[in-house]
């Protein structure tokens, strides 16, 4: 049998991270191909409870990444984002998730050697922490 | 600070006052709490008259609805309304006004420094005619009186923080504070010996003592509480009623997520997930509700019970949601209910903060 | 004629072991049952496909904490797929499901809805508090043994659809001292269960018949008196009030009521919202007004709503924070509303929803029959 592979949910801004995600695939750079993405117009959009229902829909893990603060497209929409970021860091702490199922990042358009360093990372993070247990009780 | 001496006891000398304030026409109407003497059953009242001041019972330590969010839509009919709230549904209603679900513009706030609420489960036991002689008698002494919500008797929040005239109880009398120039407007002509004082520190020092201590308690015996397995112990029993968001004077959204279409799925879902685990709990997303609203809510909660209060299987949500609350909100050095000025932390940012995210 | 389930020397073992062999031959693809909660003190509803996770679930559960019907609404409400699920429930449950697809929002085709022979359910606040009394409680009265009506649900010990042949499959154990269970089945797919794990319908069901007609006799009797005391209490507008004095507006009864299936309640919707002005107009009219207002009329418009429908599970009272008599009512109310219109919620007879169907020449003595229906619901005394 083939070895686990996780599944990363990658959630990304129309205008800077999706667009990085683009420039490394034209630019044929290498990374695990681990992740499904969604596309949001941008980060301000991701409720915390998208993150949560991925995790329990079997999602091992979790990436959020938006225009570098500063650069958002709608002015503000990823200051707005890192509160509920932030908000949602303690929470997963008391839920029990490992703070690494759950990243976020900023990746500019023009990014992408980072944007296939972070997925690189998350896989590795996720690998290390094995299956997620979509939020049930093992028995 | 201005303070008007009370002859009577607290209760007596606020009726007078709310009645005051209605025979000269200062306000259009009082909400209080009141009590109908033949029945012992209480309510909060919109009362206009002031002849039905004599059921009220502005001080009643019984909390059947959050007032806060009960005055939430009257509070924006432009008349002008006194309400007696308890401090924590003073901070309920201030939460709803920076939601704009309610407005301070006509509206004169009387709080006190609250002994806490029986739960709803004594009130209608009957069990309160013998209850409250004694809770007088040991609020006035600063001593937890037995049997309150556990919310309450953890609760340090019990000080009002914005109200316009706020009331201390202690053995040596009772005060009321004016705390705004509308409280000294409105107050304007209402009989009673004008002093400065404040309220008396050391009578809050002592209550602080044993609610902190109390909450140290409350929060240890929830740590157990944390991580998956004790999450899904905790709410596992969720029935799913989601009488808690109701009553909460937080979540004010007509149309919760949770009850939405969002939250319906289809046959292959169910087929999926059926394949990938063997079981699945019918309806879902118990526990993915309660984290949900921890998300939606907690940097808001402002610790009144209602939630545990009507959970029809006795989960401690109240404690579980002050808990986490005071986590979030601490992030952002967020109290929420404090100011009706300060804004709500997800709604605002700083350009420089939170280095660590990203 | 039924089938023979021998039973060895436990009943609700029995009928798992039961499931877990139509799970087993692919009889069907999963069964929803209940399960304790891993906090021990309450079930949870359970859709299993895998059959070993049978062994840890509860045919019969001692507490009705979600209503069937609803976890059946929740898999089946945005239409049926291909899995063909076994629900085994409380007769009060089926007949919600019932209602339910009369109301399109539960689909039947790919169910097969069992019931088996309830004798009541413990209340969900004594479970919670003492787990294995109640557990003892509800061994007592399946085992028929005399246990105080205190300590039942209120709205079971007046239950008189306890056993119910409308389901596809029954469980009928009544009377037959806890040896075997009869398998009754109530409509083809029922048949075709059997067929399938070859058990011919051939016992003679006479025993188990005069068991459960004895047992209802006594809970009409006990119905009956109940229904008195309601139409007592709540005679006229005061005695609603009454009633209804320590509502606190939570809505708990409608969150937990199975038929109350609307997303977004009419009285939580804008439409209900009365504008602050002209509430606080009728404050002044009034001289003061109660908070959370229109109680009243969120009970009696939920009653006009759902009552036709209403299966008197019990599921409003247990769910009260203020220990309302919710069900009580709500089932007095249904019965006279119910009778109206020659129509019992929860009857698989093709009966359609009264309020769905007319007839041109019907209810010409409209105003006989309200007050015939309504002893004593007249506000002029």
């Amino acid at each position: 049998m083939s070895e686990w592979q996780p599944r990363i949910l990658a959630i990304l801004c129309n205008w800077c991270s999706y667009a990085g995600a683009d420039l490394a695939g034209v630019s044929r750079i290498q990374y695990p191909p681990s992740i499904r993405v969604i596309r949001v117009p941008c980060s301000g959009r991701v409720d915390q409870l998208f993150i949560l229902k991925s995790l329990q829909s079997g999602f091992d893990g979790v990436l959020v990444s938006g225009c570098h603060p500063g650069d958002c497209h709608y002015i503000s929409g990823n200051y707005v984002a890192r509160r509920k970021f932030a908000l949602l860091k303690p929470l997963l702490e008391f839920i029990g998730i490992e703070p690494d199922r759950v990243q976020f990042s900023w990746i500019s358009a023009g990014e992408g050697e980072r944007f296939a360093e972070v997925i690189t990372k998350i896989t590795e993070d996720v690998r290390k922490l094995g299956p997620s247990k979509r939020l049930v009780k093992k028995t | 600070m201005n303070s008007i001496v009370m002859k009577q006891d607290a209760s007596t000398a606020i009726r007078e006052l709310l009645a005051y304030l209605l025979s000269s026409s200062r306000v259009d109407a009082v909400l209080t709490m009141r009590q109908v003497p033949e029945t012992g059953s209480c309510d909060l009242g919109l009362i206009t008259d002031p002849s039905g001041m004599v059921e009220a019972e502005p001080f009643l330590p019984v909390m059947t609805a959050n007032a806060g969010q009960a005055l939430s839509s009257i509070s924006m009919s432009g008349k002008r309304i006194a309400a007696v709230l308890k401090p924590c549904e003073l901070r309920g209603f201030t939460e709803r006004v920076k939601r704009e679900q309610g407005s301070f513009d006509n509206l004169l706030t009387i709080s006190s420094i609250c002994g806490g609420v029986f739960p709803l489960e004594k009130v209608i036991s009957g069990d309160l005619e013998k209850l409250v002689p004694r809770y007088i008698e040991k609020t006035a002494r600063a001593e937890a009186p037995r049997g309150l919500r556990e919310t309450c008797k953890a609760c340090e929040e019990f000080v009002p923080m914005n109200a316009d005239i706020s009331v201390s109880v202690t053995e040596h009398g009772s005060l009321m504070h004016l705390h705004s120039d509308r409280a000294e407007e409105y107050t304007e002509g209402f009989e009673g010996e004008r002093i400065e004082a404040r309220a008396d520190q050391s009578h809050i020092d002592r209550m602080m003592k044993s609610r902190s201590a109390a909450k140290g308690k409350l929060f240890q015996s929830l740590e157990k509480s944390s991580g998956l397995d004790g999450l899904v112990d905790l709410f596992g029993k969720c029935v799913g009623c989601h009488g808690c968001s109701r009553v909460c004077p937080i979540c004010y959204c007509q149309h919760c997520d949770f009850e939405s279409i969002n939250f319906d799925y289809n046959q292959p879902y169910f087929q999926e997930s059926l394949e990938a685990r063997g079981a699945l709990r019918l309806p879902p997303d118990t526990i993915l509700f309660q984290l949900g609203r921890l998300t939606h809510m907690s940097f808001s909660c402002v610790g009144c019970g209602m939630c545990s209060d009507v959970c029809p299987v006795s989960i401690p949500v109240a404690g579980i949601f002050k808990k986490t609350g005071e986590r979030t909100a601490g992030l952002f050095d967020y109290v929420p209910g404090r100011d009706s000025e300060e804004p709500i932390p997800v709604m605002v940012f700083k350009e420089e903060e939170l280095g660590d995210i990203g | 004629m039924a089938a023979v389930l021998p039973v060895g020397s436990d009943l609700s073992g029995a009928m798992n072991r039961f499931l877990k062999t139509i799970l087993e031959k692919d009889i069907v693809d999963a069964v929803l049952m209940p399960m304790k909660v891993p906090s021990g003190d309450s079930f949870a509803w359970i859709i299993m496909s895998d059959s070993s996770i049978v062994d840890d679930a509860e045919a019969m559960a001692p507490v009705m904490p979600v209503q069937g019907a609803r976890a059946l609404r929740s898999l089946t409400r945005k239409g049926e797929g291909s899995i063909r699920v076994l629900a085994l429930m409380r007769p009060c449950e089926i007949r919600a499901a019932i209602e339910l697809s009369k109301l399109g929002q539960v689909k039947t085709e790919n169910l097969i809805l069992a019931a088996y022979d309830c004798p009541g359910a413990v209340p969900m606040d004594s479970f919670v508090s003492d787990p294995s009394s109640g557990e003892d409680l509800f061994r007592k009265m399946l085992a028929g043994e005399d246990v105080s009506a205190g300590e039942v649900k209120p709205s079971c010990t007046s239950c008189v659809e306890f056993s119910m042949t409308d389901a596809d499959l029954h469980f009928g154990h009544f009377g037959l001292g806890g040896t075997e269970v009869l398998l009754i089945p109530g409509s083809p797919k029922g048949m075709e269960i059997l067929e399938a794990l070859e058990l011919p319908a051939d016992r003679e069901t006479s025993i188990w018949d005069e068991a459960v007609r004895k047992r209802r006799e006594k809970q009409v009797a006990s119905r009956d008196a109940a229904f008195e005391e309601t139409g007592e209490n709540i005679r006229g507008v005061q005695g609603m009030l009454n009633v209804f004095a320590d509502c606190i507006s939570c809505r708990n009864c409608r969150a937990a009521c199975p038929i109350c299936y609307c997303r977004l309640c009419h009285f939580e919707s804008e439409t209900a919202k009365q504008d602050p002005n002209s509430r606080l107009d009728s404050a002044v009219t009034r001289g003061g007004i109660s908070l959370p207002a229109d109680r009243m009329l969120f009970h009696t418009g939920r009653m006009t709503h759902m009552s036709l429908s209403c299966v008197s599970c019990g599921q409003c009272s247990d769910a009260c924070p203020a220990d309302i008599p919710v069900a009580q009512v709500f089932s007095f109310v249904a019965d006279r509303t119910q009778k109206a219109f020659e129509y019992s919620a929860g009857r698989n007879d093709g009966d359609p929803l009264p309020l769905r169907s007319f007839m041109k020449s019907e209810l010409s003595g409209i105003h006989e029959m309200v007050s015939d229906a309504e002893p004593g619901g007249h506000a002029h005394e």
